[in-house]
């Protein structure tokens, strides 16, 4: 069975209004202006500006270094900027902190290249992590997940092509899968931006291909301004709405058609 | 680097170069460890002197005296209980103090050097020292026994388990954040299920310490095994000093057996 074929993008209707796919003409939902981020000397984001529309999948290519994965964890502030705005739906929060902060997390997913899942947990129990933002602490504490959190949960996984694999160890998973149930627990957020940082870099061109048909879909369909990074140019063009190219913490601009 | 090189080589006519530094570090070695010998009394003669009367002790201690097992046994099990009784009390006290001390976790540097300070303190006082003061203001018995090994306890066991939350992956505990959950949650769903093996495995470890370590706290009044040792060893009872001694090997290492296996489970 070809991997695309396990994929259910098409649960998208689970979980949020598809209405709101309004395509690349939408106003911008992520907009990132003069981002500046320096490591000592090195300037990892120089004046940096981009958005992304709702229902729009936008690529960011670069080689190693670029700044791509900075900008990504600048705009979910979990590498703090040195300067710049990072707007969300027209909302300023480059200068939230505690709570503040946390509840405008809530609207960003972000899909880690690493994938970053709790080994010893389940996939299921990893894509809950998700929901996480919403549920008292007593709920977390002793895990008496509600019924709506756990059906949301598995819709994600259901969504991703993972239902057979709920109660499965996020260990025992094979790469693809991982990753796969990275995305869930990002769409379980039910967040309206999504950032992807080098969602296919460890995968086999199979499942590459896959992911990156998914996560156009999601944007397509639900209507989530998608950010993602990527090395592969063939990848961006076949995938990607728009693709912006950086080089040196610069935009440098859209990536030629010849790659 | 490369001129200290040359400072520490003289020329040795003939051509032979040699380099001065390793040797007069090892002379200083050398010259502390004369000094520690001569501060510490050590006297090979006496030993020598004192062969025989060891010998006469150990010819009494055969057979061992085991008429009063049920005694030694209840003593025994009173070492076990204070050993497991203050491993679980220093495992509540450390519990905040592992949170406060831990890098990734401690909600502030104000918080984390003054826990890192108590830890330290607590850690720095044996568990015997902590007895010996807490007999004089809790009376004589195993409570002063098991009081001395959790304040102990506590500090070891804080400080391995912050340790080991700071060893835990940050990518879950990012992925964690990123769902908009505040510190306490990240911690329970994302931290401690990393951490948890590696947590019971410390305590574990401490438990089987604290068994060992206990034996000697009757010594100070403190109830145990190891009062009935001081005792025994007080009346010349050799032959009852090996019954003991013997109980303690068995107990200790049917402690160190259980917890191994247990924390061979646990990884």
């Amino acid at each position: 069975m070809r991997v695309e074929r396990e994929l259910r993008p098409d649960r998208a209707a689970d979980f949020r209004d598809c209405s709101a796919a309004v395509g690349a003409a939408a106003p911008p939902r992520l907009v990132v202006e003069a981002l500046c981020k320096r490591f000592g000397a090195r300037a990892a984001l120089d004046d940096v500006s981009l958005s992304v529309a709702s229902g729009e999948l936008v690529a960011v290519l670069g080689p190693s270094g670029a700044g791509k994965s900075t900008l990504l964890r600048c705009c979910a502030r979990l590498t703090e900027p040195d300067a710049g705005r990072i707007l969300i739906d027209g909302r300023a929060i480059e200068h939230l902190a505690g709570g503040e902060l946390a509840r405008a997390r809530h609207d960003i997913g972000l899909v880690f290249q690493q994938f970053n899942l709790i080994r010893r947990r389940t996939a299921l129990d990893n894509v809950l992590t998700g929901r996480l933002g919403g549920m008292p602490l007593w709920r977390v504490v002793t895990r008496a997940f509600t019924a709506d959190d756990i059906a949301r949960a598995e819709a994600a996984l259901s969504a991703v092509g993972l239902e057979r694999h709920v109660g499965q160890r996020a260990d025992t998973l094979s790469g693809g899968q991982q990753q796969r149930t990275a995305i869930a627990r990002a769409l379980a957020q039910e967040s309206r931006v999504l950032l992807a940082d080098e969602p296919v870099a460890s995968l086999d061109p199979e499942n590459a291909a896959a992911i990156l048909d998914l996560l156009r879909r999601l944007a397509h369909d639900r209507g989530l301004a998608v950010l993602a990074t990527l090395h592969q140019p063939e990848l961006a063009r076949r995938y990607a709405d728009r693709i912006i190219q950086m080089r040196e913490g610069h935009i440098v601009g859209p990536v030629r058609d010849d790659g | 680097m490369r001129r200290r090189d040359e400072a520490s080589r003289r020329s040795i006519p003939g051509g032979t170069v040699v380099r001065w530094q390793p040797w007069l570090i090892g002379a200083v070695g050398v010259a502390l460890y004369a000094a520690c010998l001569h501060v510490a009394d050590v006297s090979p003669a006496r030993l020598w002197a004192g062969l025989p009367r060891l010998g006469q002790w150990a010819a009494r201690a055969f057979p061992p005296d085991f008429s009063d097992l049920s005694t030694l046994l209840t003593r025994a099990a009173e070492t076990v209980a204070m050993a497991t009784v203050g491993a679980s009390f220093g495992a509540a006290l450390a519990v905040p103090l592992c949170v406060l001390a831990a890098r990734n976790t401690s909600p502030s540097r104000l918080a984390y050097h003054p826990a890192r300070l108590l830890l330290d303190g607590l850690r720095g006082i044996d568990s015997f020292i902590f007895a010996l003061v807490l007999v004089a203001a809790v009376g004589l018995g195993p409570f002063a026994g098991v009081l001395g090994i959790a304040l102990h306890s506590a500090g070891s066991i804080a400080k391995l388990w912050s340790e080991a939350l700071e060893a835990v992956e940050p990518g879950p505990i990012e992925a964690a954040v990123m769902s908009g959950a505040g510190r306490a949650k990240v911690v329970a769903h994302a931290l401690l299920p990393d951490a948890l093996p590696q947590l019971a495995s410390i305590l574990l470890y401490m438990w089987e310490f604290n068994v060992r370590s206990s034996t000697v706290l009757g010594i100070v009044g403190a109830g145990g095994i190891g009062q009935e040792l001081k005792n025994s060893v007080d009346l010349l009872l050799f032959d009852r000093v090996a019954a003991i001694v013997i109980i303690i090997l068995a107990m200790v290492t049917a402690i160190d057996t259980l917890s191994a296996w247990a924390r061979r489970r646990l990884s």
